[in-house]
């Protein structure tokens, strides 16, 4: 930042913290506005389906046949699924269940990654060695390969997948964490901290934990848009509740694929909502990453 | 056919098969009678027929998958024959025959001058080889996987190699004279001569199963290798056509028997190619380079139809059912039963999920089967009583365990996740709580389901003969673990008509049982459907069977 450009910046939005700051450019940017509606499109309908949705969405509402199946109509926005089910209805509740899958198994995977981070970033040494090769090996296994490998082990059910994809994220987090905290440790005022003989705990958890949480942050909300896409991509693949008539997308587009050609449709709407709603994450979490960027600080 | 059309253990074969497919494709030769430039006259026609698969081993008596019996249904014949397009018993090598009294004699009469294709004649000690080898298997042999259809019908071998096999129902088999055989049986069983028309009892030149070692196998049960070359180059039987030659995922082929006793076949030779996906079968048959396949998809019938290919129905010969097993306090509740077989809207299953063709069943037996009046108590869809019945039950908020297959998809059960999620509805509809569980078709869930550990559970059942004792005899004749009840008056029912030789006595024993069975609600049969084959225009007097007995023999091209 040199002189000259201070001189050019309005006074109102000189310096402020960085918060502020990665507020006001989140705001100006046009891609940030797109993803954060998507995200509370997404949100709302996942919150509100119950009152939202004009079926119920695991009864049969309209008669269908296999070589039948009614397209979208007034009635049916949507049209019915494969046993007579409203369609929308489905897509609508379906957003319930990918955001408790999405949010329950990033938090977990954030929990573990970040208990693992920790470790490694607080004590450095042989633990560090120990738990970032535990990290390197979890990350040498392709991310869905690694998740069907532990859903298929913990059996099936909703909960087995969301354990699955926690467990596939928590590398991540665990490795993101560390840099962060190992980058701190060296820096001047933990230094001087610890040359007042402020305690180890302290500073780790009051001063470098807080300060390296940044990034872990962004982290989260692009996870989010591929928690959603695993989610789907493992109930695609069979890995999923127990009782599929849950309208969970990823299932729904593998239960029509048999009508591909009959009912094209059936298999586009999970399908785009999936995509919507992991778009809308990675919009907005690709945006977060730029605003809090201390490097585009103008 | 057992539950599970193509049984697993089959699987190993057909993987086989296909690597051998791969390779014969490499350095196979194309020199196919194109369907339409041959198959004018009459008397000179090549049918081509794609089968799903390689045959097993065309012995019959070590096959039981419906790829081998669809070739061995015209090499050999059996004793007595299914009658065309139906299930009843009809003339085959026997011309007559007569069952004694007791059930326990069986007297053939066999037809004259019918000769093997290697020029041996058929007769009574013929036949009685074939019998005596069967019931001789040593090793092997004696595995479900190798004798399977022996071991079902007939339960045992001459020396038992293990402890799951009974005491044989074979007591001997006596050539009179020349043309008269007699069976004997060590039980009474009436049923005994409805299962004979099984391709798997086909009777083989007993010089030929010599000549070419048919008895040979090796390797292990689940995947025996057949060392011998009757089943693989020599099949000899007495049947309208002729083997004339496999190569190995890429055709068979079956050539006119000139010496034939009975009409001779309008064609001069069949070839069989493996077409392993239904959905290429169709595209080849539209394209015209097969003439005829089996096991159409539904979803494909109606581009065949406008492509002007006929489409033919094998009537429904298999149900589709739920089952319970009473091993847990809230399904021995006879109300609890009745109010689940009122809240299942099975015409809308069966409307959702099945082709056209395909019915509600009521009784656990196919309503074409002979015995079948509806005289028994049926349960129509109606919320309001099974809520009552649930009230009269005494159970409080009833929950039910409910179990259905991944991975599968039979004629009976086409869509079984679809099934369960529209029961699932209709019985919470009722008022019932539903605790789902699903496992992999194979062998997890035919596991649990036989060890009784599903209170509810999603079957079906494919028949394999004429027969109601293979429907209500396979599933309620004595206690299994998979229904977990006892109910003397029905297995006692059973019984009887098992043993009974009288036809009419039999037919009443069996309606008996229908009624009883209704009455008792141990399962709710709900589907019946059709499976459907497909063939050019031009092909001509094709009858499905609907125990899989097709003779093509009767076939012509026009």
């Amino acid at each position: 930042m040199s002189l000259a450009q201070v001189e050019t910046v309005a006074p109102e939005e000189a310096g402020g913290s960085l918060g502020r700051d990665a507020w006001r450019r989140l705001r100006r940017n046009p891609v940030a506005i797109a993803g954060a509606v998507l995200v509370v499109l997404f949100v709302a309908a996942a919150l509100l389906a119950p009152w939202l949705a004009p079926y119920p969405p695991d009864k049969p509402v309209g008669q269908v046949t296999p070589t039948s199946i009614p397209g979208p109509s007034a009635e049916h926005w949507f049209g019915l699924d494969d046993l007579g089910r409203d369609e929308f209805t489905r897509v609508l509740w379906g957003a319930r269940w990918s955001l408790v899958i999405g949010v329950v198994s990033l938090l977990l995977g954030m929990a573990g990654g970040l208990l693992l981070g920790l470790l490694a970033g607080a004590f450095g040494g042989w633990v560090d060695g120990v738990v970032m090769r535990l990290v390197d090996m979890m990350l040498s296994v392709p991310g869905l390969l690694f998740a069907i490998g532990v859903a298929a082990m913990l059996g099936s059910g909703l909960d087995a997948v969301m354990i699955a994809i926690a467990v596939v994220n928590m590398p991540v987090f665990a490795r993101l964490l560390r840099g962060q905290m190992l980058a701190q440790r060296r820096s001047d005022y933990v230094l001087a901290a610890t040359a007042v003989g402020v305690r180890r705990r302290r500073i780790v958890l009051g001063h470098i934990l807080p300060n390296s949480l940044t990034p872990v942050i962004v982290q989260g909300t692009l996870t989010l848009a591929t928690a959603i896409v695993d989610a789907a991509g493992l109930a695609f693949l069979g890995l999923s509740s127990n009782d599929p008539s849950i309208p969970e997308w990823g299932r729904m587009l593998a239960d029509t694929q048999r009508y591909l050609s009959s009912a094209p449709l059936l298999a586009v709407f999970p399908g785009l909502a999936i995509i919507v709603a992991a778009l809308g994450f990675t919009l907005l979490g690709e945006s977060l990453r730029e605003a809090l960027d201390p490097k585009y600080r103008r | 056919m057992r539950r599970d059309g193509m049984p697993l253990r089959r699987t190993a074969a057909v993987v086989a098969g296909l690597a051998l497919a791969i390779s014969a494709a490499a350095c196979g030769g194309g020199d196919d009678p194109e369907p339409g430039a041959t198959g004018t006259g009459a008397e000179g026609s090549t049918l081509i027929f794609a089968s799903s698969a390689d045959p097993a081993i065309l012995d019959p008596a070590f096959h039981s998958d419906g790829e081998s019996s669809r070739v061995t249904n015209q090499i050999f014949e059996t004793l007595v024959a299914t009658e065309e397009g139906g299930t009843g018993v009809a003339p085959g090598l026997a011309e007559s025959w007569e069952v004694s009294e007791d059930a326990t004699t069986y007297t053939f009469k066999l037809r004259q001058g019918v000769k093997f294709h290697d020029g041996e004649a058929l007769d009574a000690a013929a036949v009685c080889a074939n019998f005596d080898r069967w019931y001789n298997f040593t090793g092997l042999a004696q595995s479900d996987s190798v004798s399977y259809y022996w071991v079902t019908v007939f339960r045992g071998f001459a020396k038992n190699e293990s402890d799951t096999l009974g005491k044989s129902l074979y007591g001997g088999c006596t050539a009179k004279d020349a043309g008269t055989v007699e069976l004997k049986l060590t039980e009474p069983s009436a049923v005994v001569l409805s299962a004979l028309t099984l391709s798997s009892f086909g009777i083989a030149s007993p010089k030929a199963l010599k000549d070419y070692k048919a008895d040979e196998v090796s390797g292990t049960a689940e995947s025996p290798q057949f060392t011998g070359t009757f089943g693989t180059e020599h099949p000899v039987g007495t049947g309208p056509f002729k083997f004339g030659g496999w190569t190995r995922g890429d055709r068979l082929e079956l050539v006119r028997n000139d010496d034939y006793w009975g009409e001779k076949a309008k064609l001069s030779k069949i070839i069989f190619r493996p077409i392993e996906k239904a959905a290429d079968r169709a595209q080849a048959l539209r394209a015209g380079s097969v003439h005829a396949f089996d096991y159409a998809d539904p979803a494909d019938l109606e581009s065949l139809k406008s492509s002007g290919a006929q489409v033919l129905e094998r009537a429904p010969f298999n149900m589709g059912y739920l089952g319970f097993s009473q091993k847990t306090e809230i399904m021995k509740n006879q109300k609890i039963r009745q109010a689940i077989a009122h809240a299942i809207n099975r015409e809308n299953v069966v409307k959702t999920k099945y082709g056209a063709g395909a019915k509600v069943a009521n009784a656990f037996m196919p309503d074409s089967l002979w015995s079948y009046t509806e005289d028994f108590t049926t349960y129509d869809y109606n919320v309001d009583k099974a809520k009552q019945l649930i009230a009269e039950s005494g159970v409080p908020s009833p929950t039910l365990e409910f179990c259905y297959p991944s991975g599968v998809s039979r004629a009976y059960m086409v869509d079984p996740a679809g099934n369960f999620q529209l029961m699932k509805a209709d019985l919470e509809a009722a008022g019932f709580k539903v605790t789902p569980k699903t496992s992999p078709w194979s062998p997890d869930y035919l596991n649990t389901t036989q060890a009784g550990d599903c209170p509810l559970f999603l079957l079906g059942w494919n028949g394999d003969f004429g027969d109601p004792d293979n429907f209500l005899g396979t599933f309620f004749q004595s206690f299994s673990s998979q229904w977990s009840f006892r109910n003397e008056e029905i297995f006692k029912a059973l019984g009887d008509a098992e043993k009974e030789p009288d036809q009419a006595k039999r037919e009443a024993l069996y309606k008996q049982a229908n009624a009883l069975i209704a009455d008792f609600v141990p399962g709710v049969p709900y589907a019946q459907s059709p499976s459907f084959s497909a063939a050019a225009k031009n092909v001509q007097g094709w009858v499905p069977s609907p125990v899989l007995n097709d003779k093509l023999a009767s076939i012509s091209l026009n």
